[in-house]
């Protein structure tokens, strides 16, 4: 009987694994779904807002533009919705439904490599060099196809891609390997680069051949509090929200 | 002279059995029948399929290899710290794997405390590489073998192991020849255990060796990716997981596992 009490716990701990998000629910409470690479500047938006809005508490959801958009259609637990790719907002724009779609705030790729920089990266064409170990985000994340496309631009991709070692879910993750040294380079965003400070170097991509992402903010059909959730809007395409997203290395919107 | 099961436990073990199962029935009505051999050389099921097999017999392996003298020290030594040894043996279940992971990597990194020396010395480097895989899996599923084979080990009479020690039988010998056939069942199962965990192993691995199809890429970080681009796609590398974990466990059944 012992025995078999301790192999059903084992089974229980075998089973722990994976990852979870949530979105909390109470009635003042405004939920915020927004692609991580706002993680940084969205947080202090949030708390200037907040402080101008003491009746409102906002909560944020960061993750990739792509999975926040299915939890939205599956879940619809968000007020607003701030997506890293015009894609994952069109799919929510057609279900569930947008109001106030905007575009806030643009972020060009760039190179990023650990301080030492290892393998001598000095320019996109040296991620093509044999035997660098370059980490990109997945195909289907906005900003691992945004690097495949600057990439192709310079006619480095199939070069480029013998030396991808790692795929990872977003741009916090490929920084993650850069900055722990694992890996020799990486494509993310400018304004990880500012989020990441001297943790990382960076090299910068020609403006000829790099992408412009453009981020699109909008008011989620269905949330129960539109009047919060645009306050929440205009916070971020107002002043100081402008002046806030360009200090964590953000473009004006185009 | 069969019992009657009281009818409150016949209700909460059918609400325990329901909530296991629910995920897995929705698995299987929501898949995309229609274009299922689409779906699967899409997300190259295969390759991920045949990883993650090589790389969890080879984390099983391992863990018996190593995970049965460790379970032999902890049940038999006499020596201080048993009990923090056993306790940071453990640690690995209760830890979440991605922080397994981190540790990993600052121990085994490239950059890490012993794995520097590794990258430097002798132009070894795990992340990114299978091995980095088998290293991440093991990490997590190797105190399952561990705590089987202990708690079979304590529950053994000594007086078979004295019996042959006195009949001149070296320490080895009856280590090989007597405890481990009388420990064989819990270790079975322990060893099974440590395979079905080491089969669903993903934060330690993505986390250390990173996600390339191929090389890291086992059936839950396909699952994982496949997400972004193919929802329909996840759902039929999960059912693919779900239908060889079943068939696996069932086949060998209470037999191996020890639950009769």
């Amino acid at each position: 009987m012992r025995k078999t009490v301790a192999i059903a716990t084992l089974l229980v701990a075998a089973g722990c694994s994976g990852t979870s998000s949530s979105g909390s629910a109470a009635s003042s409470a405004l939920t915020v779904f927004a692609a991580s690479s706002l993680t940084a500047a969205f947080e202090r938006i949030g708390s200037d807002f907040a402080a101008a809005n003491p009746g409102i508490t906002v909560t944020f959801n960061f993750g990739s533009s792509t999975d926040l958009a299915s939890q939205i259609q599956s879940e619809g637990t968000a007020d607003v919705f701030a997506s890293a790719s015009g894609t994952a907002m069109d799919a929510v724009a057609s279900d569930p439904g947008v109001a106030d779609r905007t575009d806030f705030a643009t972020n060009r790729l760039v190179i990023v490599t650990p301080p030492d920089d290892p393998a001598g990266i000095s320019s996109i064409a040296d991620l093509a060099k044999p035997g660098v170990q370059l980490v990109l985000a997945a195909k289907g994340v906005p900003v691992g196809d945004y690097a495949r496309r600057a990439l192709t631009s310079a006619g480095l991709l199939s070069a480029a891609m013998q030396n991808v070692v790692s795929n990872e879910d977003d741009d916090a993750s490929v920084v993650a390997k850069i900055t722990t040294g694992e890996a020799d380079a990486g494509i993310v965003y400018a304004s990880d680069v500012a989020t990441a400070g001297n943790t990382v170097r960076s090299v910068t991509i020609p403006t000829a051949v790099n992408v412009v992402a453009s981020y699109p903010i909008a008011v989620v059909a269905g949330s129960p509090q539109t009047e919060a959730a645009m306050s929440f809007l205009n916070e971020v395409i107002g002043v100081t929200g402008q002046a806030t997203l360009k200090d964590s290395g953000f473009g004006p919107a185009a | 002279m069969r019992a009657r099961l009281p009818l409150v436990i016949v209700a909460l073990a059918s609400l325990g059995a329901t909530f296991v199962l629910l995920p897995v029935v929705a698995l299987f009505v929501r898949a995309p029948w229609s274009r299922l051999a689409g779906a699967l050389s899409g997300v190259g099921a295969s390759t991920a399929l045949r990883l993650s097999i090589e790389v969890s017999l080879a984390a099983t392996t391992i863990s018996v290899a190593v995970g049965v003298p460790l379970a032999w020290v902890l049940a038999r030594g006499e020596f201080p710290g048993r009990s923090l040894l056993r306790a940071a043996v453990v640690l690995p279940i209760v830890l979440p794997p991605v922080v397994g992971g981190v540790g990993l990597l600052v121990a085994l990194g490239r950059s890490g405390v012993v794995g520097r020396w590794l990258h430097d010395a002798l132009g070894i480097q795990l992340t990114f590489t299978t091995a980095g895989a088998v290293v991440a899996t093991t990490f997590v599923s190797m105190p399952l073998v561990v705590l089987a084979t202990e708690a079979g080990l304590r529950g053994l009479d000594l007086r078979y192991e004295r019996a042959a020690a006195a009949m001149g039988g070296s320490p080895w010998y009856v280590f090989r020849r007597v405890t481990l056939p009388m420990v064989a069942p819990q270790l079975a199962a322990g060893a099974v255990l440590t395979w079905a965990r080491a089969l669903g192993e993903f934060g330690a691995t993505i986390t250390f060796a990173g996600n390339l199809a191929g090389r890291t890429q086992t059936m839950p970080l396909a699952v994982f990716e496949a997400r972004q681009i193919d929802p329909g796609g996840a759902i039929v590398l999960s059912l693919i997981l779900v239908v060889v974990s079943v068939s696996v466990l069932v086949a060998l059944g209470g037999r191996l596992t020890g639950l009769r």
